[in-house]
């Protein structure tokens, strides 16, 4: 099937390109309309991956002889891919939102100066974490082979999801009588961006970061007090269980693929849970952030020992789900290697 | 301090804590006393986070006191308070736009934190570089990406459900694979540049978040039209074809600066921005044609964004005016390699003409069309400011060799 089309070198006509379709596909619309795992067929599907090299080329298209490298990619398909991967991209696309239409904005009334201020700082906290989270998978695209076409799909997604996110949390801030405030703790997020692995980068990413934000979004009914906020929470939760799942099928594909990795993936959260109590979502031991969700979750500065105790019940659950999903991806031992400042939080198995 | 519900009494203290406390002029031995009395690690970690000295945490313990009150310094930040934004336009809802009042609107010429701070927020006084390498707004900034991000999030679309795939019948074979060629390097085209530009990303500093969340929309349509060409490609009785000429992608991986990489994809956004617009003439049923229209209006926003950088980034610095020269004529050199490239012009042509019987019309239309992207192309730069006074000479060549008779497109 090889061709290699002269470039105007003579003015006659080449059209061996014509001839490269000796496997032809019909593939057809599913349910879900025509959906990248209706494509997945033959040569082109995930599962007849060859070789990767270091050009663009698209699993499937037949290789020019005379194409350039484009420098080092990831070359083996356990370094980035997910097994979920084409559904996660399919329900990314479908449930996008708008942070301007989607948000009952009108919903937002007055809070009490203290509550109003907590929220501010959670948002403040949150924008800047949100894209971090962004430009992360913005940083490990170029290594993606596009031979795992899906999995760079998926974090193009996920670069809008973020986006979103940091939008969203910005315009709470300023909507409601309030605005910015100070900003959040830097630790933790730059654990992400040090990452020098992409299995290295999801593992603290998808799955212990977002993991954790996760588990935050998701005591959403009890932080945000109006309907606007509760909104925001839900929404926001639906996309970061994308990302979850991207992580957690990534870890397991690796550890299924790769087993001699599980020592260097542990030695990764080693040192990510020594250094952060909130890994890369942004440290929520840090005192404004800490203070504001227990002035959240509490109702008031005047119940703040309540807020404590719930926060608390906070870290148990984004503790004890981010053991349980490395346990779903097949790094079950994790629970009994996990860093002191986790550990406290981790209710028997 | 607050109780701890249930902590367990023995924990191994982290080596960091013990520095920090050591730092805070903890004694020895006063972290385990905390432990002792019922406190959590987590709380321990949380005093040491907010500067509580070694006298403080001795008096606090001494006197079994419960809970330290926090003084919320956060809450007293002079940051800019009471802002309580409103949709202007309630069909578009709460948009970036509404957003940009007072301080908060404030994109200023130069950022200077090198940290992920949201701008407006109130910054930590110490906090360690994140890398950004981008803090000039006259290299990235144009105003139109506020309403242009909201623009995007509104027309989205799904290749999988809004195009009517039910509706694709059998083609003639070579016209079928005509199609299946020239979306292949299509697909890859996309595909390429959303890595590139997503590569780009956590360069550019925070001051310039808006631009950053345009550029992320930019990213996700660039996704989706590598999806749906892919999908067109293997939902006909075709396939995929020839990967696309490595040329001209390759001078934007070597883009040096954002400038650079902007400048030399200036020259392919605008040719295929015309060449969708003319999705009518290579589209062979409604779903392409559809398809095409998607594209082309994505892709206004995208040149729209090009065209207003540069006349932003040439009005800021005309001192780097001639230098765009080099990087808009590399990019056309590179361009018109690719056209003649017959894996590239053929498709089209076929396209045009309406099969391989009559490519010979179908390369004359292709010329008329890459007159017109050409066209389109120089208005484009002309509307930034920037003139032009001799395109590259591969390009110009193309449209010479067509005088002669045995002209190629």
């Amino acid at each position: 099937m090889a061709v290699n089309p002269s470039t105007g070198q003579g003015e006659g006509l080449d059209l061996s390109w014509l001839d490269l379709y000796d496997d032809a596909a019909s593939a057809t619309p599913s349910k879900k309309g025509m959906t990248l795992a209706d494509i997945n067929l033959g040569r082109y599907s995930a599962e007849a991956r060859g070789a990767g090299d270091m050009t663009f080329r698209l699993r499937g298209a037949i290789p020019r002889p005379n194409a350039q490298r484009f420098g080092p990619n990831y070359q083996s398909k356990a370094d980035v891919w997910a097994e979920n991967c084409l559904m996660l991209y399919e329900e990314a696309v479908q449930r996008q939102w708008s942070s301007a239409r989607d948000i009952p904005w009108e919903t937002l009334e007055p809070l009490p100066d203290d509550i109003e201020r907590a929220m501010c700082q959670l948002c403040t906290m949150l924008t800047e974490v949100e894209f971090i989270a962004g430009d992360v998978p913005g940083q490990w695209l170029p290594f993606v082979s596009a031979q795992d076409y899906e999995a760079g799909l998926f974090l193009m997604t996920q670069i809008m999801d973020e986006a979103r996110h940091t939008d969203v949390f910005r315009k709470r801030a300023l909507a409601n009588g309030g605005g910015l405030l100070a900003q959040g703790a830097g630790l933790g997020l730059r654990t992400l961006i040090e990452a020098r692995d992409f299995t290295e980068m999801s593992v603290l990413m998808h799955i212990q970061a977002e993991g954790f934000v996760q588990s935050m979004f998701r005591m959403g009914e009890l932080i945000g007090k109006t309907e606007a906020d509760k909104r925001i929470f839900r929404m926001s939760a639906q996309d970061e269980s994308r990302h979850l799942a991207f992580g957690v099928m990534h870890l397991k594909y690796v550890l299924d693929t790769e087993p001699e990795r599980r020592e260097e993936i542990h030695h990764y959260l080693d040192k990510a849970e020594g250094d952060a109590a909130g890994g890369g979502s942004g440290d929520v031991t840090f005192p404004p952030v800490f203070e504001a969700l227990c002035i959240l979750l509490g109702g008031g500065k005047d119940k703040f020992d309540e807020g404590v105790q719930k926060f608390l019940l906070l870290r148990k659950r984004q503790v004890n789900e981010y053991l349980h999903r490395l346990e779903v991806a097949g790094l079950g031992d994790r629970r009994q290697r996990v860093g002191p400042l986790l550990r406290q939080f981790v209710e028997a198995a | 301090m607050s109780e701890a519900p249930s902590a367990p009494r023995t924990v191994e203290v982290p080596q960091e804590a013990r520095d920090r406390a050591r730092e805070l002029g903890w004694e020895d031995g006063l972290i385990e006393l905390a432990l002792q009395q019922g406190h959590t690690l987590q709380e321990v970690w949380q005093a040491l986070r907010a500067g509580v000295t070694g006298e403080q945490a001795k008096m606090y313990l001494a006197r079994g006191a419960r809970v330290v009150r926090p003084d919320f310094w956060w809450m007293r930040v002079p940051t800019e308070w009471g802002i309580r934004v409103r949709p202007k336009d309630p069909a578009m809802g709460l948009q970036l736009s509404d957003l940009m009042v007072g301080t908060y609107g404030d994109v200023p010429d130069v950022w200077t934190n090198r940290s992920e701070i949201a701008r407006g927020s109130w910054p930590n006084p110490v906090v360690e570089d994140m890398g950004y390498t981008i803090f000039e707004k006259a290299i990235v900034w144009a105003d139109c990406v506020v309403p242009l991000y909201e623009i995007a999030i509104r027309d989205r679309w799904a290749a999988a459900t809004d195009l009517p795939w039910s509706t694709l019948e059998p083609l003639p074979t070579d016209i079928e694979r005509a199609v299946c060629q020239f979306l292949t390097e299509q697909s890859e085209r996309a595909y390429f540049e959303a890595t590139m530009w997503a590569g780009w990303l956590p360069e550019i500093s925070y001051g310039f978040l808006e631009l950053k969340l345009f550029l992320s929309t930019v990213i996700f349509d660039l996704a989706r039209h590598s999806e749906a060409f892919r999908k067109r490609a293997l939902a006909n009785g075709g396939g995929l074809g020839l990967q696309a000429p490595t040329d001209y992608n390759r001078i934007v991986k070597e883009a040096r600066t954002f400038p650079e990489l902007a400048a030399v994809l200036f020259v392919q956004d605008s040719m295929l921005l015309t060449l969708f617009r003319h999705g009518e003439r290579i589209a062979q049923n409604q779903l392409e044609r559809q398809l095409y229209a998607l594209c082309a209006r994505d892709r206004e926003r995208l040149v729209e964004y090009q065209v207003e950088r540069l006349k932003h980034f040439l009005y800021k610095m005309p001192d780097r005016r001639e230098e765009q020269n080099l990087y808009f004529s590399k990019a056309e050199g590179r361009i018109a390699k690719e056209w003649r490239d017959p894996a590239v012009w053929e498709p089209l042509a076929i396209l045009l003409g309406g099969g391989t019987d009559r490519i010979e019309e179908g390369r004359r239309m292709l010329l008329e069309l890459r007159k017109a992207q050409v066209d389109d192309y120089v208005a484009n730069l002309r509307r930034a400011t920037f003139e032009r006074k001799s395109l590259n000479g591969r390009l110009v060549a193309i449209f010479e060799e067509a005088t002669a008779p045995t002209a190629t497109a």
